[in-house]
């Protein structure tokens, strides 16, 4: 066995989560055709592509609420065989329970049996904070804004610490600047929780924002056409050269044409 | 909030206010235009009883709180006495709010298990399809032989019709529920079927659910008369009891008090509903 030149600080260097050869068909789509990926422990992994190229599908296989038809999935090591509180999930409309309030939404997560916090009530406090809801704990989601919706949803999804954190398109539904926002928070957070984040998007400027790789995906039949690793220093400006350099050589992967 | 705001809003809750205050003389004025044809077409009628002026009818209803009358409560056996009017609507209540309880109980118990559990649902589906269109009312003759058209006989009859109402309206809301909402709560740890049920499947079905027991408040209320009329004691009863001594005002009386009955409790439970439903 080769000796690893990697140093232990570098938090990507173990794998996180693992696919293989990952099929999945529904009636005469092919919406994922051998995939294979991995993603590091701790890595920001953004997946764009096409409506239609499985990138929803590949995200639910690993939050094990779909099966695929062929292939496996690994997460630190293990089989997925369905959902675990080591993967939370956000979810692009939110699904947040309108009948409870924002701390009820987040006390969702941290009544369920698994929980073991010592005070529930004080780590839902500090999630809220987390999120910046502060002063919004008894609105019911019905009150919020889509951004605000989608704090929520975030600290919902980090109740149970996970150490991997599945996002499908979290942001398609906001404003512009909200969205900004939005990014970097989570950018902060991710930091804090050093979390592994796999990212679904279908927008190029939002991916090279975020992620320490991307992954492009092609649609019909669904599958990896090539991984792209963002060399740029965070926070990054979308006006910098090598930002609009990341943006081009991806829109090119995925052959879509030059914006004017 | 800014005050510039505040002022601003000030204009729409007066046209509101306005726009309530006109809405409610228009109702009076349909009130008071009936009243009048009523009382007209009741001075032209003869013989008299056919159609009892109005105020023979408020009469009658006031008759019905100068006298009492002396009930039987049923299971304990024990004897109640109350202004009439007030006896017999305890009477119909006996049966009444058991019926529909049970009812709404087994319904909202049953369509909630079948929406969300596919192979009962397989199981007991073309049977809800056979029951389902019988009135229950039809039920009638089952309940005489079964029970005697008494208390239990008018229970057993309320208890059907609010049973089906409340059983689609559970149905229908469970199946309605996001499977975004399931996705999300098993990502959080929700494992178990009946877990999902109680903690995601019920609370979003509820407004559902609510609505489907309030319309069989006002349905059982239709059933409950018809009932009585086979001869089960109650307002229905004493309904075809006083026309049969052509004591026509009196019917009026009795209908207006089931009246009054359906429209204090739609209200309460609407009341109880926004409290409960104050999320959406």
């Amino acid at each position: 066995m080769a000796l690893s030149s990697e140093s232990p600080v570098n938090r990507e260097s173990r794998e996180k989560i693992t696919v293989q050869n990952v099929s999945r068909a529904y009636d005469s789509t092919q919406a994922l055709e051998g995939v294979s990926l991995s993603v590091g422990e701790g890595e920001f992994c953004c997946i764009v592509g096409p409506s239609g190229c499985g990138k929803t599908t590949l995200l639910r296989a690993i939050a094990g609420l779909d099966d695929p038809d062929t292939g496996s999935i690994l997460v630190g090591g293990d089989p997925v065989t369905g959902p675990g509180l080591d993967r939370g999930m956000v979810f692009q409309e939110y699904a947040l329970f309108p009948w409870r309030t924002v701390r009820g939404n987040i006390r969702f997560g941290l009544d369920r049996p698994a929980c073991g916090c010592p005070d529930c009530e004080a780590r839902a406090r500090e999630l809220i904070e987390l999120v910046g809801l502060d002063g919004f704990e008894d609105a019911y989601p019905k009150e919020l804004s889509g951004g605000m919706k989608q704090r929520v949803g975030i600290a919902r999804a980090l109740t149970p610490d996970p150490e991997i954190l599945l996002m499908d398109e979290p942001f398609g539904s906001v404003d512009a600047r909200t969205r900004d926002r939005l990014h970097t928070e989570l950018l902060d957070i991710w930091a804090q929780t050093e979390q592994t984040v796999v990212f679904v998007t279908h927008d190029i400027d939002e991916a090279v924002k975020l992620a320490d790789r991307v992954v492009v995906m092609d649609a019909e039949p669904g599958m990896v056409q090539s991984t792209v690793s963002i060399d740029v220093e965070r926070p990054r400006e979308r006006t910098a050269h090598d930002f609009v350099e990341y943006v081009a050589q991806i829109r090119a992967e995925l052959g879509e044409p030059e914006p004017r | 909030m800014s005050t510039r705001t505040d002022t601003r809003s000030d204009t729409p809750v007066a046209y509101g206010f306005e726009g309530n205050l006109r809405r409610y003389l228009r109702g009076l004025g349909g009130l008071i235009v009936f009243l009048l044809v009523w009382w007209v077409g009741a001075m032209l009628t003869q013989p008299s009883y056919l159609v009892p002026s109005p105020l023979d009818s408020v009469r009658a209803f006031i008759d019905l709180f100068a006298t009492t009358t002396a009930i039987v409560v049923p299971v304990s056996g024990s004897s109640l006495v109350l202004p009439t009017g007030l006896a017999h609507l305890t009477e119909t209540l006996f049966h009444y709010v058991p019926g529909l309880l049970f009812g709404a109980g087994g319904g909202i118990g049953l369509g909630l298990l079948m929406g969300w559990n596919g192979a009962l649902d397989d199981w007991l589906r073309p049977l809800v399809r056979v029951l389902r269109p019988i009135p229950p009312l039809a039920w009638i003759v089952f309940a005489i032989v079964w029970f005697g058209i008494h208390h239990t006989g008018a229970a057993f009859i309320v208890f059907i019709g609010a049973f089906w109402i409340n059983f689609y309206a559970a149905y229908g809301g469970v199946e309605g529920v996001a499977g975004d909402l399931t996705d999300a709560a098993s990502t959080l740890g929700v494992e178990r079927d009946l877990s999902m049920l109680k903690l995601v499947a019920l609370p979003s079905a509820a407004p559902q659910v609510l609505t489907g027991f309030r319309t069989s408040i006002g349905r059982c209320w239709m059933i409950v008369v018809g009932a009585e009329l086979f001869g089960a004691p109650g307002v229905g009863y004493e309904i075809i009891n006083a026309s049969n001594n052509l004591a026509m005002a009196t019917s009026v009386a009795y209908m207006f008090l089931i009246s009054l009955a359906f429209l204090c409790m739609d209200i309460g439970f609407r009341l109880f509903e926004g409290r409960v439903l104050a999320w959406r």
